[in-house]
């Protein structure tokens, strides 16, 4: 008697235990699902990237730095006039000309702060300059916006026979932007800028032209593709000289272009009034209008190169 | 009689000694393509993963963004033009090993895990093989196997096509712990 109350324990409890099992067996699917996720649930906001894919849109620096240990060169050319008195068929509509070129080099010290050196054409500039990426954009909207501040000092080194660069300080300019830019989607990216730009002798030089230009700028980009994108560039300096002056006129600088990522370089192709390609000398000239037919084809080319060492050996566990 | 019910109190113990759920939090994922400019390589130890020893449920997830790449370009793109890790933000595989071993002796056991990988919102059915390592109780596991970009709908943009290899190889590698309610 006391055998068969064993088995028969021993039975209900193996039934019992098969039942349990059985219970189990068929919540598993999600109770593996939901255990995973809350294994990888705890994952932080990320930083959202490639808010856009160079350094440059078309005027304005975009609020993405270089990272470390790449380097990154730059050619920025700006044609002559398409239109106008100095374009049409006499230069190819402009071709033959070019009103600024740009040679730049950035380097990434860390992932969040590059140095930069400029040489332009248009005012024989050189630009040196710090670029820093302070916050980034989160994933989850806790940080809605990336803010990358910039300074850059700016010298013209020609050779003039007049007195009016005497002071050597003269020659010197800065340039100091805080740009906010926010990747509202995969495929649309603005930013805003405000900047200050001082010129310690003012440029052009004129009478009761300012030293000090504040100005803001805006900028975006649409992509059409995964590799193609619509960039629209725009800047406007406030400058009451700037607003009343008719001999020559100011105008704001404003770009158009369709931006090409290939992996590795990007290109933009655009036109735009400005003719120069840094800030410090646009912002302060552009004298160019586009209802004059003074615009111009202009294209970026930047190419990042990566000192990062590679990998030695094959991956193993 | 007595002998009977021994034998049976006794199996059911061997039977529970490698039974329940076992998570790893930190499990190597890495990736790697053999492509005619540069070979691709990246790693994360992010990945998570749940394994039913029970009934031989196992499923794994990977952030995407945790992949590291040596070339800080080559991360970007990876994530924005590739996998699009804002839209789809892990890789995950989801199944069951198919003739589940008897775990309850240390050893190494070649499994195949028949599932559901889903990578860049493309899920595929796939039989998947591993090896499960069994050692004082302690599991983990190994696996090494191939995803075809177009499988998974990753395009290769035509300029870029000598850079990226049609197939990467998928490394996965996991420590389990007893998972702990």
């Amino acid at each position: 008697m006391k055998k068969i109350i064993f088995i028969a324990l021993l039975l209900t409890a193996g039934y019992g235990n098969v039942n349990a099992q059985k219970t189990k067996k068929d919540t598993t699917a999600s109770a593996t699902d939901s255990l995973l996720n809350s294994l990888s649930g705890d994952d932080k906001a990320e930083p959202v990237i490639a808010t856009f894919k160079a350094t440059r849109l078309i005027l304005s620096e975009t609020s993405e730095t270089i990272k470390k240990n790449n380097l990154n060169f730059m050619v920025i050319h700006r044609f002559g006039d398409i239109g106008g008195t100095d374009g049409g068929s006499k230069t190819l509509w402009g071709l033959d000309n070019s009103s600024d070129i740009l040679i730049g080099f950035e380097y990434g010290l860390t992932n969040n702060l590059d140095v930069d050196f400029y040489r332009s054409k248009y005012e024989q500039l050189l630009e040196l300059g710090l670029k820093y990426n302070l916050v980034k954009q989160k994933s989850d909207d806790s940080m809605p916006v990336a803010i990358t501040v910039l300074a850059r000092a700016g010298l013209k080194p020609y050779k003039v026979e007049t007195n009016v660069y005497d002071d050597y300080a003269n020659r010197l300019s800065y340039f100091y932007q805080a740009i906010f830019a926010r990747k509202f989607s995969s495929a649309f990216s603005m930013q805003i800028a405000p900047s200050f730009l001082r010129n310690n002798l003012p440029f052009p030089y004129l009478a009761g032209n300012d030293k000090n230009i504040f100005s803001l700028s805006a900028a975006g980009r649409l992509k059409f593709s995964k590799r193609m994108g619509i960039v629209v560039d725009y800047a406007h300096p406030f400058s009451s000289f700037r607003r009343n002056s008719n001999s020559p006129k100011f105008y704001n600088p404003l770009g158009v272009g369709i931006e090409i990522e290939t992996g590795g370089h990007v290109f933009t192709i655009n036109f735009s009034n400005s003719q120069a390609i840094s800030p410090i000398n646009y912002l302060a000239d552009t004298e160019s209008n586009w209802t004059k037919g003074q615009y111009r084809l202009g294209f970026t080319i930047s190419r990042v190169f990566d000192f990062n060492s590679k990998h030695k050996g094959t991956n193993k566990y | 009689m007595k002998y009977i019910a021994i034998i049976l109190i006794a199996w059911l113990g061997t039977n529970h000694a490698i039974q329940g759920t076992f998570v790893s939090k930190n499990a190597k994922v890495s990736i790697y393509s053999k492509a005619p400019l540069e070979d691709i390589e990246a790693t994360s130890q992010k990945g998570t993963s749940v394994f039913n020893a029970t009934t031989g449920e196992l499923a794994f997830s990977v952030p995407i963004r945790s992949l590291v790449f040596e070339k800080s370009m080559m991360q970007e793109h990876f994530n924005e033009n590739y996998m699009e890790s804002d839209k789809f933000p892990n890789a995950t595989f989801k199944g069951k090993i198919q003739q589940l071993p008897d775990l309850s002796k240390d050893g190494t056991y070649p499994v195949n895990v028949a599932g559901v990988l889903d990578v860049h919102g493309v899920k595929q059915n796939r039989t998947i093989p591993g090896k499960i390592t069994v050692s004082q109780g302690a599991v983990s596991m190994l696996s090494e196997f191939q995803v075809a970009c177009k499988d998974h709908n990753i395009e290769i943009p035509t300029l870029v096509f000598k850079k990226i290899a049609e197939s990467i190889r998928v490394q996965v590698s996991a420590a389990y712990t007893p998972y702990q309610k």
